[in-house]
């Protein structure tokens, strides 16, 4: 235990001087869960619990993905090409890394969740839990992200009833020196 | 390519990650995983520069920038939005032009600078946004067309889809509103400093306004001409990485009394032009 206290110490001594949001955080500002979706700045200190689900942290995941049969959803932003930028202007944005086994749903934590999104979000997460309501779900993103928390309260709000959000985001889960795999966009749904 | 390019790193990231971390359930108590997880890190980041590299300078050899150019920028930026970068520039050859390369952001070439005549390529200085943990490289070019590198890593992230303002409108405001400060004491025929700063919102596409929680349209500023007489101070190529309401600093040498003349093009094709009297009046 005291081993996993200084690894999380060290990684939390990284993210205090890096975001200044949580510098709030640890002076003591708490976060309360909104009554609905968040609708603030995606970034920032967050609240603590949500509603319906588990919170789930880095050695636990690590666990139960071990253990068992378990969605994993990541709901990161997805970088858009802007319109009009310069003919021979260089995009290309880094591989997205996820969870082993992870599917990459961008836009399913916006707090107004766009109709075709809020379909996708609803066909893949069946499709993943075998329409079996009690699969187990893990939602994330990065660490101090509401997009996670937006979703995880979206799915218990479909009907999931094992849904687990962890909070330590893309940032906890390497940090603590876990294997990732690239992953794209999930933008239709894959065909069978 | 792109898919090539993919298909790599994630070879590297996947052998990477299971030569380091085969037992997962461990991985966080161990010091080996750490490690592992740092080389893994390095190594991404070494494979991301070289398809930058290929892709911005193709083939050509680029040089130890020791000597030639620096790159300075606080290592734990407290804005991502506002991230500050001074570039040093120092060299036999004169430097023709500058690149900023924020490796990690998706448009990641910031800025291209070329200088004029009237140019003192010593210094840039001016602000990005950065998106995740990042090196940024520094590429001067000399007159005889070699390339020259320095790099700097960056821990910061979030810049892309940090909020402008409270709302679009009042960012919009005074859009292409410009000041320039001439730094220290004009002289002619001495170099001197020249602070420029641009209103202009420089959005992304990616910020969300806070309250019609709609994604704003981009907006950037593509280009920015800077020239003294009618003779060129510099040109800047930029994009999406450049701050909102950008500052810019940069050196130029005055033969006398006179005019800088500024145009500012934008992604919607608006040109902005300002002209101040050197020094000021």
């Amino acid at each position: 235990m005291a081993r996993f206290l200084r690894g999380r110490l060290r990684h939390g001594g990284v993210v205090l001087a890096l975001w200044w949001p949580l510098l709030a955080a640890a002076a003591g500002a708490h976060v309360a869960e909104p009554a609905g979706y968040w609708m603030g700045p995606t970034r920032g200190p967050v609240a603590t619990t949500v509603k319906g689900g588990k919170v789930i942290h880095t050695r636990e995941l690590a666990a139960l993905l071990k253990a068992d049969d378990v969605m994993v959803v990541d709901v990161s932003d997805a970088p858009k090409r802007p319109d009009h930028m310069a003919a021979g202007a260089v995009w290309l944005p880094v591989p997205h890394p996820v969870i082993p086994g992870g599917v990459w749903i961008p836009g399913a934590g916006l707090g107004a969740i766009p109709p075709a999104i809020d379909k996708l979000f609803r066909e893949r997460l069946a499709m993943g839990t075998h329409k079996d309501p009690t699969h187990e779900l893990v939602i994330y993103c990065h660490e101090s992200c509401w997009l996670s928390w937006n979703a995880a309260k979206r799915a218990i709000s479909y009907g999931y009833k094992s849904v687990y959000w962890f909070p330590d985001g893309m940032e906890g889960w390497r940090g603590a020196g876990l294997p990732t795999v690239v992953a794209e966009p999930q933008v239709a749904l894959p065909k069978l | 390519m792109g898919v090539t390019r993919t298909l790599l790193l994630a070879l590297v990231m996947s052998t990477v990650a299971a030569l380091g971390h085969a037992p997962v359930a461990n991985a966080d108590d161990s010091e080996a995983a750490m490690k592992a997880h740092a080389a893994q890190d390095e190594a991404e980041r070494a494979a991301r520069w070289k398809d930058l590299r290929h892709e911005i300078f193709g083939a050509r050899s680029l040089g130890d920038g020791a000597g030639v150019i620096q790159i300075a920028a606080p290592e734990h930026a407290l804005d991502a939005a506002l991230v500050p970068v001074t570039l040093t520039m120092k060299a036999a050859q004169p430097i023709k032009g500058v690149y900023l390369v924020i490796d990690n952001n998706p448009a990641p070439l910031a800025s291209h600078f070329t200088f004029g005549p009237r140019a003192d390529p010593r210094i840039l200085k001016l602000r990005v946004r950065v998106n995740m943990y990042t090196y940024m490289h520094a590429v001067a070019e000399t007159a005889d067309g070699k390339l020259f590198v320095a790099q700097q890593f960056i821990k910061t992230s979030g810049g892309c889809s940090a909020p402008v303002g409270s709302d679009d409108a009042a960012a919009m405001k005074d859009m292409g509103l410009m000041k320039l400060h001439i730094l220290g004491n004009f002289a002619a025929g001495k170099p001197v400093q020249a602070q420029l700063m641009i209103r202009h919102p420089n959005f992304n596409g990616m910020q969300m306004d806070q309250i019609t929680r709609t994604f704003t349209p981009p907006r950037f500023i593509r280009s920015i001409d800077a020239s003294y007489d009618g003779e060129a101070v510099f040109h800047l190529d930029s994009d999406i990485s450049l701050s909102t309401d950008p500052v810019i600093t940069f050196g130029f040498v005055p033969d006398k009394k006179g005019t800088m003349q500024l145009v500012v093009r934008d992604s919607k094709d608006v040109s902005f032009n300002h002209s101040f009297d050197v020094p000021a009046a």
